[in-house]
């Protein structure tokens, strides 16, 4: 097993610096996603990692916990997530994304 | 090389897989993406083979976003690290011999404006520092002489990386790596000094760990790089296996070299300054108003 990047929603709607994903060497792995905080009552959307391209440098965690000083991402094993946002799972909008948790290792 | 260029072929699209559907559909092509948008449309770059952590990929996936005209754009490498990232984005690449990259761009660059004329045909020399300060010096140095009109970027790692840690020419002086075990012992070239004698329109030194800072670096050189010469963009872009730099702490080393020695620069020329004001509208390189005397009214 590996670790990749797990981003708490909670943390991460309160704040949406969106620096993670500014930041990540890896195209298309921290994604947005405007509805993914909204629906649980927070003001702003969340950032989201697509577990199937994480690479688990740990860059987004120096940069959450260092430069944004949000605290919002940590280093997981990848089936210690129950779910997780897979590629194959995310839809494009107009400004946003969409994704579909799924299980990370069955799919 | 144009809109129509990333499209489905009649009947193929539902056969296509998801990514090239994405990019079809969500991609910036023939839009005006930013930094300030990633994570929320679908990136030309792809997935690739470089080492996790990279601050070089990370540099060419800014890179590419800041392209001005992605559909228009070609890029141009040569042996080394970045090509393997480069090579995966969904627009042109031609992958030169090693060092004779900026000697392609050049006749690129010159065939494009043969064939489209005023259209403007981006062509970015993307290459690693033994590409372009040692193998390649001599094109490098000879297409800005001759003021080719294409933008060349080091990316600049100070080591040849891909090939084990060898020094190059722009290892700092004193640098002990696994294949120079006694340390280099002459000083990094100054490449940045010799851009300017060679007349490149515009010079500057960027680190990755200031995204818009890369963005608008890569955008002024693009556009200058069009009508009026040759541009130059040094990165540095920390080897972190080759300099032994947890991945966690690249950023933090990026952050480090930067208030060290590879502060932001930035050399543009008078021409360029004047084209980049009245073409496209920047307004920070118009004549600031004399400060107000105090006292006076």
């Amino acid at each position: 097993m590996y670790l990749v990047a797990d981003i708490s929603v909670e943390i991460c709607a309160a704040k949406s610096c969106k620096l993670c994903t500014q930041y990540c060497p890896e195209a298309n792995t921290i994604q947005y996603s405007d509805e993914m905080g909204k629906d649980r009552g927070f003001k702003y959307g969340s950032a989201y990692v697509a577990v199937d391209r994480c690479k688990g440098c740990a860059q987004c965690v120096w940069v959450c916990d260092n430069m944004a000083k949000n605290n919002a991402i940590k280093m997981i094993m990848i089936d210690q997530l129950p779910m997780a946002a897979l590629t194959d799972n995310i839809t494009y909008g107009e400004k946003s994304t969409t994704a579909v948790l799924a299980s990370p290792v069955v799919g | 090389m144009s809109l129509d260029y990333v499209k489905f072929s009649n009947g193929f699209e539902k056969f296509m897989p998801k990514e090239y559907r994405d990019m079809v559909e969500h991609g910036p092509f023939g839009k005006k993406v930013s930094v300030s948008q990633m994570g929320s449309f679908k990136e030309v770059l792809e997935e690739h083979p470089m080492c996790a952590g990279c601050a070089m990929t990370l540099f060419i996936r800014l890179a590419i976003i800041a392209f001005p005209n992605p559909e228009d754009t070609i890029t141009v490498g040569t042996a080394g690290c970045g090509r393997l990232a480069i090579s995966q984005a969904a627009i042109p690449f031609v992958y030169g011999n090693y060092g004779d990259q900026n000697g392609v761009a050049s006749g690129l660059s010159r065939g494009l404006r043969l064939r489209f004329g005023d259209k403007p045909k981006d062509v970015v020399v993307m290459a690693g520092d033994g590409g372009t300060a040692d193998i390649g010096f001599q094109q490098v140095l000879h297409s800005w002489f001759r003021k080719e009109r294409f933008t060349t970027i080091m990316l600049d790692n100070e080591v040849y990386g891909n090939t084990g840690g060898q020094e190059s020419g722009m290892t700092n002086r004193g640098a002990v790596l696994k294949m120079a075990p006694l340390g280099k012992k002459f000083e990094k070239m100054d490449m940045l000094q010799m851009a300017k004698v060679a007349g490149c329109a515009y010079v500057a030194t960027v680190v990755p760990n200031n995204p818009r800072r890369v963005e608008s670096v890569i955008k002024k050189a693009v556009l200058i790089a069009r009508e009026v010469g040759s541009t130059y963009i040094q990165a540095y872009t920390s080897c972190n296996i080759e300099y032994a730099i947890p991945t966690d702490k690249v950023m933090e080393d990026a952050k480090t070299v930067e208030n060290d020695r590879y502060q932001f620069t930035e050399y543009v020329s008078e021409e360029a300054k004047q084209y980049l004001t009245e073409r496209y509208g920047y307004k920070e390189f118009l004549a600031k108003p004399a400060a107000a005397i105090p006292g006076k009214a």
